[in-house]
């Protein structure tokens, strides 16, 4: 019988993908975003409002979904380019699968890397892509509970989207409650509500994505120079 | 659900150790999982049972020690243990902290035979 004291972080393989990732991103001058949610908040229908809403600034999007390329095929028209990742059995993606897409992605000629993650309010919280910001989605119909049931993935979000905002006056759903609760969990998450039917609210998204870009993008000047 | 990522993360780690260590059966593994990480031990016990099977793990028992969280307040820097839905520093009643503990997944100690 031997015992051997070993002290390894268990998902040091992710990590370190996920932060050749990022250098990768970082290098591109992109804005890479980790999109998570329950299924069917709203994820792709949001991106196919978004990416026309950014203009003359470019997309590309990562879908991981368990099967089928429909939220790929949903957005390939608008975006440069699209690829979809069939996660097969796992809830949520890896980043050496995110790692293996951004090969034949040329990203560099983007602005944006929108990675729609597999529906799922725990898992893809978990595992480091590389982004540099996570948006976590939360619907009306999924009722104002959910960021207390669900609090680590809204812990670790950047901003939370409120979504399907237009239902606010159709189901009972108490807002308050929900910024409480997140307020209680991060101060320095933006929160927004937003509505892809009435485009409510695009307006502000779309600005907050263009000053995070601008945001990165100007930090990866400064940290070029001074290399 | 995300344990049996970790447990399949776990088992090529453990192979890794047990090939440096020239072990040929594992008796015991020792995780620390911190409560941040939303692992449930029953699953993380099941999924180590259904990937276990025809691997030197096949005998052994995973012995999981939740590591309960730590949080430092950024703005007064006084330390406390937050609950899950609960980070407000109680002099500032802000929730801008920095974790200290309370996310790690590690394998700890293998114990085995030659
Ligand atoms: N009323 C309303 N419905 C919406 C809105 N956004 C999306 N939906 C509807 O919600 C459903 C799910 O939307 P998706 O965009 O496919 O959701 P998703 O998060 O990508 O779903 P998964 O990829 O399966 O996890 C669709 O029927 C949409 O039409 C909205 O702002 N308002
Ligand atoms: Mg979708
Ligand atoms: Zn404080």
């Amino acid at each position: 019988m031997m015992k051997v004291n070993v002290v390894k972080n268990v998902l040091k393989a992710n990590d370190i993908v996920a932060n050749e990732n990022r250098k990768i991103f970082n290098k591109a001058k992109v804005l890479a975003l980790n999109i998570i949610s329950s299924p069917g908040s709203g994820k792709t229908t949001l991106l196919e409002k978004t990416i026309p809403a950014l203009k003359e600034q470019k997309s590309i999007v990562i879908v991981g979904d368990l099967q089928t390329t429909r939220d790929a095929d949903r957005v390939s028209g608008i975006a440069l380019r699209a690829v979809q990742i069939n996660t097969g059995m796992s809830c949520h993606l890896y980043a050496n699968q995110v790692s293996e897409s951004l090969k034949d992605l040329a990203i560099d000629e983007a602005d944006y890397v929108f990675i729609e993650n597999v529906g799922n309010l725990v898992c893809p919280g978990e595992f480091d892509l590389g982004e540099n910001l996570k948006v976590v989605l939360l619907s009306v119909p999924e009722g104002d509970d959910k960021v207390a049931k669900y609090p680590t993935t809204f812990r670790v979000a950047d901003i939370v989207l409120l979504t399907k905002s237009d239902l606010l006056g159709i189901l009972d759903f108490d807002i308050k409650k929900v910024k409480d609760d997140i307020a209680k969990l991060n101060a320095n998450v933006t929160f927004l509500e937003i509505s892809s039917k009435t485009s409510a609210g695009m307006d502000e998204w779309i600005f907050w994505l263009k000053e995070k870009r601008s945001q990165s993008v100007g930090q990866q000047a400064r940290f070029v120079t001074e290399e | 659900m995300h344990e049996l990522s970790i447990v399949i993360s776990l088992m090529d780690q453990i192979e890794d150790v047990a090939r440096v260590n020239k072990l040929v059966k594992i008796d015991e593994i020792q995780l620390e999982t911190g409560v941040l990480r939303q692992v449930i031990p029953e699953v993380m016990q099941e999924a180590f049972e259904s990937v276990k099977l025809n691997t030197i793990c096949e005998n052994a028992v995973l012995t999981i020690l939740e590591v309960p969280a730590l949080v430092v307040c950024n703005k007064c820097k006084s330390q406390f243990e937050p609950a899950i839905d609960d980070f407000l520093c109680k002099n500032c009643n802000l929730a801008d902290v920095k974790t200290l503990k309370g996310n790690e997944i590690i394998l700890k100690a293998i114990i085995g035979d030659k």
